[in-house]
């Protein structure tokens, strides 16, 4: 009989240490080599208070670490551009369980009526192309909400397409958006309640991972002409946008509850080879 | 110290060293989870041996045992034994904290990069002769059409292309075109990222539907100019047989 528990004692050690070991030892596999991207994800950092929602220079920006995302010319379909002024965006993201604010911040070398920016965000359950959610072949697509800014506009306004040619404002305005520039560097800021109610809208539930492009136009007057406008801009290809969920304490419950375990596992043990050798 | 317990641990690391360092010279890499399967099994293996009489099992366990009650041990042996009886709750604790501990990573994505074909674009034969003029036509609509993301030099670096997810494809590498035959391309070409199946990811695509923008000849005339500036060659069906 001794002999029988000292077996199942010896397995149960086994395996322990095993799982234990084997954890160190093999984590999982390194993602294959290639080029590493800047950023795959927005982090919609939790905060306290009201969100400088109307102050793109604000401190509490500083808070909150930013992505960066390259931007390509917009040459998926026409009107094409072969190059567009801004290259790059940093992105940064506050909400305080209310409200969401996004501060997007890119360099372009002049200040322009014309100047404008986007955030792009899929609605729904159904996956929508980058490109104003236009029609995919194969598979059913969904539609896209459009937060966009201009500097003539002075404001935010809330838009929704599902195809080229479907981009049009909605009748519910929920988006505000400021911008200032200094120095050659445009920071602008959009905010909205995290939930608006409306089904054309992007519906921002911490914790949930959502789907987010950007385009960004430079407005600057060459030879008489706007330089970018319409389809003609600077854009990325979808990448994640994520607002931070409340902190969940009760995970520290279950650390001390496992070493817990552990300590009684450890006396259980010993005390069981004691036995055995008295047995 | 030689015993059963130390020979287990040589077996181990043994073929660990083989799995991890030797095999990989003679063929692929193994996944990190078969090595661990595979010494799993070799650990279950020798489990059941040393478990088969009294003796082995005692001689198997029984440093283990004397080890972890402390029998006859001096000084640093009972650190030793210590140290194992704090680290062993930590451990737990770190794991559990690991496993539970929300994760800042996005979901991870599984995009198939060359999804089947529908089947009209199945075996489609080029239909315009592999010449100098064929070649420079394909080359000239290439230079305008596909070179700002697929890049001068078919390397997939084009000035557009780093804006992208998923980069554009690079043609120079044999594990693209080389791999796919011309109607394949002739489809990718004409219907673009939009016409792929859902295991594709239509929706991140930025390849163009250029069926709205070139006629079937310029797209199989295209296609002969990329294959040649690639220095690569179709796939035929005769290779497959």
């Amino acid at each position: 009989m001794a002999g029988r528990k000292i077996l199942m004692v010896a397995l149960v050690t086994t395996l322990w240490y095993g799982w234990l070991g084997a954890s160190w030892v093999f984590p999982s596999d390194p993602p294959p080599a290639g080029e590493e991207l800047e950023s795959v994800a927005v982090r919609v950092y939790l905060t306290e208070g009201a969100l400088p929602s109307d102050d793109p220079h604000s401190a509490v920006w500083d808070s909150a670490a930013p992505s960066e995302f390259k931007l390509a010319p917009q040459v998926h379909w026409p009107d094409r551009i072969q190059e567009a002024t801004v290259k790059s965006v940093k992105v940064r993201g506050l909400h305080n369980g209310q409200d969401v604010a996004i501060l997007v911040e890119y360099q372009d070398p002049t200040e322009d009526a014309a100047d404008a920016a986007a955030l792009e965000f899929m609605v729904g359950d159904k996956k929508a192309h980058f490109a104003h959610g236009q029609e995919l072949l194969q598979v059913e697509g969904g539609p896209v909400n459009i937060w966009y800014w201009k500097k003539a506009n002075g404001k935010g306004t809330d838009m929704s397409a599902k195809g080229f040619k479907t981009l049009r404002p909605q009748d519910q305005q929920d988006v505000s958006a400021t911008g200032a520039w200094q120095d050659g560097t445009w920071k602008v800021v959009f905010s909205r309640p995290l939930e608006t109610g409306d089904e054309h809208d992007v519906q921002i539930n911490p914790g949930e991972w959502i789907s987010v492009a950007f385009a960004f136009w430079d407005g600057q007057i060459v030879d008489g002409a706007i330089k970018e406008q319409g389809s003609q801009k600077a854009v990325s290809s979808w990448w994640y946008i994520r607002a931070e969920p409340q902190p969940d304490n009760s995970i520290y419950g279950y650390v001390v509850l496992g070493i817990a375990m552990a300590v009684g596992f450890e006396f259980f043990l010993i005390r069981k080879i004691r036995r055995g050798n008295q047995a | 110290m030689k015993g059963p317990l130390f020979n287990t641990a040589v077996v181990l690391a043994g073929i660990y060293v083989f799995l991890k360092f030797i095999l990989p010279l003679f063929t692929a890499p193994l996944p990190a989870s078969l090595i661990f399967l595979y010494l799993a099994l070799t650990l279950g293996a020798l489990m059941i041996f040393y478990t088969m009489s009294g003796e082995s099992l005692e001689a198997f366990m029984g440093p283990v045992h004397r080890f972890l009650v402390g029998e006859g041990q001096t000084g640093v042996a009972n650190i030793a034994r210590l140290l194992v009886f704090i680290v062993f709750p930590l451990l737990v604790g770190w794991q559990t904290y690991t496993k539970l501990a929300p994760s800042d990573d996005p979901p991870p994505e599984s995009r198939t990069i060359h999804p089947a074909p529908p089947g009209e674009f199945v075996g489609l034969a080029n239909p315009y002769p592999k010449n100098n003029q064929t070649i420079q036509e394909g080359k000239g609509i290439y230079a305008s059409n596909c070179s700002p993301c697929h890049g001068e030099n078919f390397d997939g670096k084009g000035l557009a292309a780093v804006g992208f997810n998923p980069p554009p494809a690079n043609f120079s590498d044999p594990g693209t075109i080389a791999q796919l035959q011309e109607s394949y391309l002739f489809w990718r070409i004409k219907k673009g990222g939009v016409g792929l199946p859902v295991e594709g990811m239509p929706w991140k695509s930025a390849m163009p539907r250029w069926e709205h923008e070139l006629s079937d000849e310029k797209i199989w005339k295209v296609i002969i100019g990329e294959y040649d500036g690639a220095h690569q060659s179709p796939r035929t069906w005769e290779e497959e047989e």
